[in-house]
């Protein structure tokens, strides 16, 4: 039987694309984890969007050669699918999500009195952080990533970079007033 | 925190905690398993190779025109179906049966007419017996009087 060309050229297309994802995998997937998991704070559902978030890649792996810089795509991606799994599982109370979140932080060289307190004030900031209007706490927490610049950021939230700015502006005077507030109160 | 983002007027040690979470490390095997969810992805739709088909056929052209034949075969067939079968005219006047000048039925614009037969006739009058009670019973009873609600008043 002969073989078809077209058919060839299909296979062919088609493992090409199968290597390019499978490197998007390899590259990104702790990237996308650790984004997912800033907002989500827990980690089965943090890989469940990872996951879902190639699983849509794979819908459109067609186009990869289009896209210019996959990394910041990829993290879009992602932003997008914590955001909403986030909004749906909002009658969920966060308090618990933070004082596990605190407890998990990493805490090297101090003591088991140390450690508690640093989570104790670890959970604060976080519980800080919750408090922020949507838009100041999503430019916060991406900014924390160092591997991100004000740019990549604007184009993961598509907005543009002054905005990035000036949101993260707001986000840091709210920060530090509702950390001194905190602070007189004690 | 890259070096565009420096933090301004927010502690230390609350930047401190967001980069901690930022640099948290993923979990052991994260890559195999999504490379294995990838893996059981249903795959994007695609043309069907036909093996018994000729060479040329596999050309984007060719398949773009067989597509166009297929195309134009349908639209064809619609075509003819709806020249041939003409819409039905609804008339705009209803006509109204005319009634026969004697009255009685008419015969509805009847192309043909069944031929009745001939009824029997009577050679002389008959009185029906109803009729007759009725007159004994006159003839009898003149002196009884009816009595009706109105007599009663």
């Amino acid at each position: 039987m002969e073989i078809a060309p077209g058919a060839v050229q299909d296979e062919t297309r088609q493992h090409v694309e199968e290597e390019a994802l499978a490197a998007l995998v390899s590259q990104y997937a702790s990237t996308l984890y650790r984004v997912a998991f800033s907002v989500l704070r827990n980690p089965s559902d943090a890989e469940d969007a990872v996951q879902e978030a190639f699983l849509r890649v794979v819908r459109h792996r067609g186009g990869l050669d289009e896209i210019r810089d996959h990394r910041v795509w990829l993290i879009r991606i992602v932003w997008n699918i914590v955001l909403d799994r986030k909004r749906r599982a909002k009658t969920r109370p966060e308090t618990d999500d933070v004082e596990e979140l605190a407890r998990v932080l990493p805490a090297n060289g101090l003591s088991a009195e140390q450690h508690a307190a640093a989570a104790q004030h670890h959970a604060h900031v976080l519980r800080c952080v919750d408090r922020l209007p949507d838009k100041e706490r999503e430019v916060l927490m991406l900014s924390a990533f160092e591997e991100l610049s004000s740019v990549e950021i604007a184009f993961a939230l598509g907005i543009t970079e002054s905005s990035v700015r000036s949101r993260l502006f707001r986000a840091r005077n709210l920060m530090a007033e509702l950390l001194d507030h905190a602070r007189s109160l004690r | 925190m890259n070096n565009n983002l420096k933090p301004a007027t927010m502690g230390g040690d609350a930047e401190e905690t967001l980069r901690l979470i930022a640099r948290l490390p993923a979990p052991e095997g994260l890559e195999d398993r999504v490379h294995a969810a990838v893996r059981k992805a249903p795959q994007s739709a695609r043309v069907l190779p036909w093996p018994a088909s000729p060479r040329w056929m596999h050309g984007a052209i060719a398949r773009g025109a067989a597509a166009a034949a297929i195309v134009c075969v349908v639209a064809g067939g619609g075509w003819a179906v709806y020249s041939r079968v003409q819409p039905l005219t609804v008339p705009r006047v209803i006509a109204m049966p005319r009634v026969a000048p004697g009255g009685g039925f008419s015969s509805a614009n009847a192309m043909r007419t069944p031929t009745t037969l001939n009824g029997p006739t009577l050679t002389h009058p008959v009185a029906s017996p109803k009729r007759a009670k009725k007159r004994a019973a006159h003839k009898q009873g003149s002196s009884t009087v009816r009595v009706t609600p109105a007599t009663r008043q």
